[in-house]
């Protein structure tokens, strides 16, 4: 077990968090190198025992997206009583689940009675009621507010209604494409609710410069938000450059942002992609994947060496 | 298009549209003013989205709005009828049509002379052509890296359909297989390679509806080549593209992700998306997409050749109907 604090994550405290990039058998470096690696670590036995491995090495949260494979992983977390121990970042919608549904489903009109469908299969009265609404009124925040409800109560009957769960972010294609089309109200939305729930609202972005500057435009206290978005030492995936980034974040009131692709997709080697981080100001936290038992050993302890002591 | 606000229409707001349409709003110079959508609800949803924006249900009623270019976006059979009634109403001269250009090639032919004879900027959105891994390995091969190009093997994979029921009406509206996703490829050979034709193809798992696997053969200058395409492969999470290339001097194996080049003494250089300067201004689902509309817009901007443009682009449609008609579908 990690000898700091875990599941508590308060602002003297990173976020040290596990990533669930292995666990989908995601490379954003190669999708080649997917085909021929070792797939054990997709079976959520496994993968939870690797998050616990984390987690005895200095992880303190797990941040995944709300998909099927890491429902199962927080179940075993859970049935292994140590749940508990994890401070949760949940991601929703999995894009690619449903950028896949819809392909198969015949686009927007088959992915929406899908998920419909999936809605009024759980029998929950308040997204029913909510989403029955937003639909009757075609008010996006309101359908927002459904779906939010929905991943909730999966996440729940998943982990239990104990858990910690510190965020639900709203995922890079919602984010991005809210942000492209001047959508403030939901962002706006997702704020309000979060907040009502007690969760910290979230926003996973590749577009962390343009995030925060119309943040300060809509008059988002940025204080209240947590954003996970690419950090790392060559610059991959951060627009518009790794510099403004980085005076991005030297702007912000505090630490609000976890930097996720801090090893840009395994194309840098954990020290040097660690020193880069460490010289970041305003980090709330990091989330890294691990694939393997000595990758999450060697991965954490680097970590808790560098962001932490 | 950049450089004078520029005013552009969305027609279809699928996933494509969506995107395209994010994507314009935060090009400089460029404002969507109108959208165009068949479906009611979708209309209703993108009046609350798109602020400030006309949403109209047919392509007609984007005439005298002072339309400078229009987005084509709805799925590949309405293309033809769609981008006809854009010229035909003299909606606007500028046209950007999501991939294939037209569900056969008489009417990808049609609607290139037409957009010929009308003049303004034409576009195909071939995406791959603006990927950083397969721009170097064009860079490479016309640096003469590779020396003389003997052959090339192509594929083009996904598990879009894996497991799904063969024959569903989604596959067949998406116009099976090969336009689907071949095409990616098929139009990457022609920009990698020039002009090809195909020798001989067939679809190796025929359902009455639309073919999963497609295999062909094709044939150059002095060149041969073979495509492989399916949507029903294990472990393609995401689709795929990609080439295995051999030369006089060297073999290079590009896809969506890497470009290798291995010289014929054994030396081998690799080169990641990381290490090909793939970032831009904004990013919204892949990096092409934002180069590939920033693109159109400066073409329409400086009045040049957009490519691939509609006359490029009915070369695809001209391969695929070949391999359809060798496999028996017309």
């Amino acid at each position: 077990m990690s000898k700091r604090l875990v599941g508590k994550i308060n602002q003297n405290t990173k976020a040290l968090l596990v990533g669930d990039n292995p666990f989908h058998n995601i490379s954003h470096l190669s999708q080649e190198r997917t085909r021929f690696r070792d797939k054990t670590v997709t079976v959520p036995e496994l993968a939870a025992d690797l998050i616990l491995t984390a987690v005895d090495n200095g992880a303190n949260g797990f941040m995944f997206s709300v998909s099927e494979t890491t429902l199962a992983i927080l179940r075993v977390l859970r049935e292994k009583g140590r749940i508990d121990q994890l401070c949760l970042y949940a991601i929703v919608p999995y894009a690619y689940e449903y950028v896949r549904m819809s392909t198969q489903v015949g686009g927007i009109p088959g992915l929406t009675k899908k998920i419909v469908g999936r809605i009024v299969a759980t029998g929950n009265l308040k997204a029913l009621a909510t989403g029955f609404l937003g639909f009757l009124l075609t008010d996006p925040e309101r359908l927002l507010k459904t779906y939010l409800i929905y991943e909730i109560n999966r996440i729940r009957a998943a982990a239990g209604k104990r858990i910690d769960l510190e965020s639900v972010m709203l995922h890079e294609v919602i984010t991005d494409l809210a942000l492209a089309l001047n959508l403030d109200s939901i962002f706006k939305a997702h704020i309000d609710y979060m907040s009502e729930l007690g969760i910290t609202p979230g926003f996973n972005t590749c577009n962390f410069v343009y995030l925060i500057d119309r943040f300060r435009e809509w008059n988002i206290d940025l204080g209240q938000v947590v954003v996970a978005s690419p950090f790392n030492k060559v610059g991959f995936q951060m627009t518009t450059s790794q510099e403004n980034n980085e005076a991005a974040l030297r702007r912000l009131p505090k630490p609000i942002v976890i930097a996720i692709s801090v090893l840009a997709a395994g194309y840098l080697k954990p020290v040097e992609a660690l020193e880069y981080i460490s010289t970041l100001p305003n980090l709330k936290g990091l989330a890294i994947g691990v694939s393997n038992k000595s990758h999450a050993i060697e991965t954490f302890k680097l970590v808790e060496q560098k962001l932490v002591n | 298009m950049s450089g004078e606000n520029s005013k552009v229409a969305v027609v279809g707001l699928g996933k494509m549209g969506l995107v395209h349409a994010s994507v314009l709003n935060v090009l400089p110079g460029v404002t969507v003013i109108a959208v165009c959508e068949k479906s009611r609800l979708i209309r209703r949803f993108a009046r609350k989205m798109f602020k400030g924006v006309e949403v109209v249900d047919d392509v007609e009623k984007l005439e005298k709005l002072g339309i400078n270019a229009v987005y084509v976006t709805t799925p590949i059979p309405s293309h033809f009828s769609v981008v006809k009634a854009i010229y035909e109403q003299r909606i606007a001269s500028n046209v950007f049509v999501e991939k294939t250009l037209a569900q056969n090639y008489d009417q990808s032919q049609q609607l290139s002379e037409t957009a010929r004879r009308l003049g303004g900027v034409n576009m195909v959105g071939y995406l791959r052509r603006f990927y950083v891994t397969f721009n170097k390995a064009r860079e490479l091969m016309l640096e003469d890296e590779l020396g003389r190009i003997t052959s090339f093997r192509a594929f083009a994979y996904s598990s879009d359909f894996l497991g799904t029921k063969n024959g569903s009406k989604t596959t067949a509206s998406r116009g099976g297989v090969l336009r689907d996703l071949g095409c990616h490829a098929v139009d990457l050979a022609l920009w990698l390679f020039g002009d090809i034709q195909m020798v001989s193809g067939q679809p190796t798992q025929a359902d009455g509806h639309s073919e999963n696997w497609v295999k062909f053969k094709v044939e150059g200058s002095a060149l041969e080549g073979e495509f492989d395409v399916s949507w029903c492969m294990e472990d393609y999470r995401l689709p795929e593209v990609g080439f295995s290339i051999v030369g006089s001097r060297g073999r290079l194996e590009v896809n969506d992700d890497q470009v290798r080049l291995v010289s014929k003494a054994g030396r081998s250089s690799v080169w990641y998306r990381h290490d090909l300067n793939d970032s831009v201004p904004f990013l919204l689902g892949l990096p092409e997409y934002y180069r590939e509309d920033l693109h159109f817009a400066e073409c329409v901007s400086n009045g040049s050749k957009a490519d691939p443009d509609f006359s490029a682009a009915s070369k695809v449609d001209k391969i695929i109907n070949d391999v359809e008609k060798a496999g028996g579908k017309d």
